[in-house]
């Protein structure tokens, strides 16, 4: 199956793929629309700090979380995702079934079914599981929101942040 | 620099700076972002090493120092909403003819801390271009041109020393010297790991490598990760002799001699100590976190005799297998000092002109000393002509070749090959922002920065540089057809193919050049 591999030697933390993951999975697919019309990440006209995503939700404009960070220390900086493991302890930890693998191999959720309890959270190794509290077509009783992880962009041939990356420090390819 | 330590400028000798001082720090460029596009991912707070721009999360604004701002565009180029420009800080000065930025500029920095202004790149002063004055032949109905996609273009031509006659040919008495076989007549320029990164100096080897060509490791040694590239490698001698060993001096193609470069002639070179990293102190064979203080003359050769003994000793070295260079820069009697050379037993070479390009110069001197290479060139070749020694030494030139055109009027004046030094940096993403000597290069080319090194994967800086010489290969080649020749060879020195174009009958005559319409 392919995978998302970080090169930690080519990675010099632009994080344009967390960028390019928010445009990928927002409606406009269009880095304004997805962050202006979209979100409320922050809103600087009413002199606002980064609110809370949860905040957002309240008022009803979610904005797409990214689903890959960047983590730095130092010099070096490297990009991360869901490794779609395919003895996932996520999968295992997951107690209602709604975290599952699909025909490719890639571990998918059923965005109805997760209640939000963090097994998967606190079962992942790479700690590439987040918390989307902003996800749509949830009810709004599970405020602290569902899981959130790499998706692999469905509708691409190769993932959003794969493609954006300029210096070649991701790439979608198929390994032992 | 108005809040940095006290005391940190008089450790280096300089003057502390005073209030009055921030009257003179104007900016050259500002940094105008269009805040309904900027969605606050900050990738230019983070691009940005010249500490230009910054993030205030307390009122989620990003701002910028524009007085810092050096335009080297890494910003533009990253932002994902494209809300950034750079633009000219306002109206600038009230118009002067006389007094440019480059004079007022430097006049100010210099008045603030009592220091030689020093800067990178080649010479950016208008001076004329004698490049832009000449134009190529064509043929025409009297005599066919080529089409080079259908009929064999050849543009390998042969470095080194030729052999004095073809008649012994077979003969015991026959003597061959050491050529090396440059597939393309573009080489890459020196320039010293140290000076640039390792990724970009691995990234011309490699290419150079698949391009059958040369780069050259400058003075800065041979790194040994470059070793698997060693056939490609013109290995420097330069008169701070870093890195220079019998292994180094083997591990090549070629050895060079570097009396002088285009940018700073007569001035030696100066890599500050805090730039000495483990790998580069590994490389030149110096103390970790120790200046390298390469001399302004080589200090065994005061005299033409001293450079034939050099020569020979590298020679020796080599058990006579590489072909020796010596590397000039262009000034005045350029020429009979390049006859002396060739006199002295060097198989190549190299002129500087000085458009050419440095990692780090006093600003003076760049812009204002040093001859053009085409006059140069022309000098030479004319000079080792007449003397009947032109088949004693290749000729490779460099210093502010600009494209393809610039290469074939190069070989057309008398050079075998050019090397390209700046044109191989912009093939790497350099936007010609002269900040080199800084050691914070946005682009990861003039830099060893850890973080800034990722933005310049070998892979991309191999596979840019090849596409370049490439591209210039098939202009070249168009060139040549056009012309009626089907060899690089058959161009060399043939100036009947240039006519100069607004020269006076001097300039025509120092070029060797006719006027054209004649």
């Amino acid at each position: 199956m392919k995978r998302v591999y970080p090169k930690e030697e080519n990675c010099m933390n632009c994080r344009l793929c967390e960028v390019a993951c928010i445009v990928e999975h927002s409606d406009s697919k269009d880095p304004l629309g997805a962050y202006f019309v979209e979100g409320m990440g922050f809103n600087s006209a009413a002199g606002e700090g980064i609110i809370d995503p949860a905040d957002a939700l309240e008022a009803g404009k979610p904005r797409p979380l990214n689903r890959i960070s960047v983590s730095l220390r130092g010099y070096s900086s490297i990009s991360t995702n869901c490794r779609h493991c395919s003895d996932a302890s996520c999968v295992l930890a997951c107690k209602n079934g709604s975290l599952y693998y699909d025909d490719a191999g890639r571990v998918r959720l059923r965005e109805d079914k997760c209640v939000g309890c963090w097994m998967c959270l606190m079962a992942c190794e790479f700690g590439a599981i987040t918390r989307n509290p902003a996800a749509k077509n949830v009810p709004k009783v599970r405020k602290n929101g569902i899981n959130h992880h790499c998706d692999l962009c469905p509708e691409r041939s190769s993932p959003a942040c794969v493609m954006v990356c300029p210096t070649g420090a991701l790439v979608y390819e198929e390994r032992l | 620099m108005y809040y940095e330590e006290p005391g940190a400028r008089e450790s280096l000798g300089l003057r502390t700076p005073k209030h009055e001082d921030l009257f003179h720090s104007h900016p050259e460029y500002k940094v105008e972002r269009d805040d309904a596009k900027c969605i606050r991912c900050l990738c230019c707070v983070r691009q940005c090493p010249y500490e230009t721009t910054f993030y205030d999360p307390m009122r989620n604004v990003v701002y910028d120092v524009h007085s810092n701002c050096v335009n080297c565009k890494r910003c533009e180029v990253m932002c994902p909403t494209q809300a950034i420009e750079i633009k000219k800080w306002g109206c600038g000065f009230r118009e002067n003819h006389h007094w440019k930025f480059r004079d007022y500029g430097a006049a100010y920095k210099q008045s603030d801390t009592g220091a030689v202004v020093l800067t990178g790149l080649g010479n950016d002063n208008p001076y004329m271009s004698y490049f832009d004055r000449m134009v190529l032949d064509a043929s025409q109905v009297t005599n066919p041109s080529i089409d080079p996609l259908r009929e064999p273009m050849e543009l390998r031509t042969y470095i080194g020393r030729k052999m004095e006659n073809l008649e012994d040919f077979g003969k015991e008495s026959f003597q061959e010297y050491p050529n090396i076989l440059a597939e393309v007549p573009i080489a890459f320029a020196p320039m010293s790991f140290g000076a640039i990164s390792l990724n970009f100096q691995k990234g011309m080897a490699a290419a150079a490598q698949e391009l059958g060509t040369f780069f050259n490791t400058g003075e800065g040694g041979l790194h040994e990760d470059l070793l698997p590239y060693k056939d490609n490698a013109i290995v420097q001698v330069a008169s701070g002799r870093f890195g220079v060993s019998k292994r180094y001096l083997m591990n090549s193609a070629a050895c060079e001699i570097k009396i002088g470069q285009g940018a700073k002639p007569g001035i030696g070179g100066h890599l500050p100590g805090e730039k000495v990293t483990a790998e580069i102190s590994k490389t030149r064979m110096i103390p970790e976190g120790s200046d390298a203080i390469s001399p302004a003359p080589q200090h065994d050769i005061y005299s033409i005799e001293d450079l034939r003994l050099l020569i020979y000793a590298i020679k020796e070295a080599t058990e006579y297998t590489r072909p020796v260079s010596v590397k000039i820069a262009a000034v005045h009697n350029v020429a009979a000092i390049a006859s002396g050379i060739v006199r002295a037993g060097a198989d190549i070479i190299v002129v500087d002109g000085f458009r050419g390009g440095t990692g780090a110069a006093p600003k003076i001197i760049r812009d204002h000393v040093g001859i053009p290479l085409e006059v140069a060139l022309a000098a030479v070749d004319e000079r080792l002509r007449r003397e009947k020694i032109r088949h004693m030494a290749s000729i490779i030139a460099t210093g502010g070749i600009r494209s393809s055109a610039d290469v074939v009027k190069a070989i057309a004046l008398g050079a075998d090959v050019v090397y390209i030094g700046t044109a191989a940096m912009l093939s790497a993403g350099c936007t010609l922002c002269q900040q080199c000597h800084r050691g914070k290069c946005a682009w990861g080319i003039t830099t060893n920065r850890p973080d800034l090194l990722a933005r310049l994967p070998v892979e991309m800086a191999k596979e840019r540089a090849i596409n370049l010489v490439k591209g210039w290969s098939r202009e070249v080649k168009e060139m040549l057809g056009l012309m009626g020749l089907n060899s690089i060879e058959s161009l060399r020195g043939n100036r009947l193919k240039l006519r100069g174009v607004g020269l006076t009958k001097l300039e025509l005559e120092t070029l060797g050049i006719r006027q054209a319409g004649v």
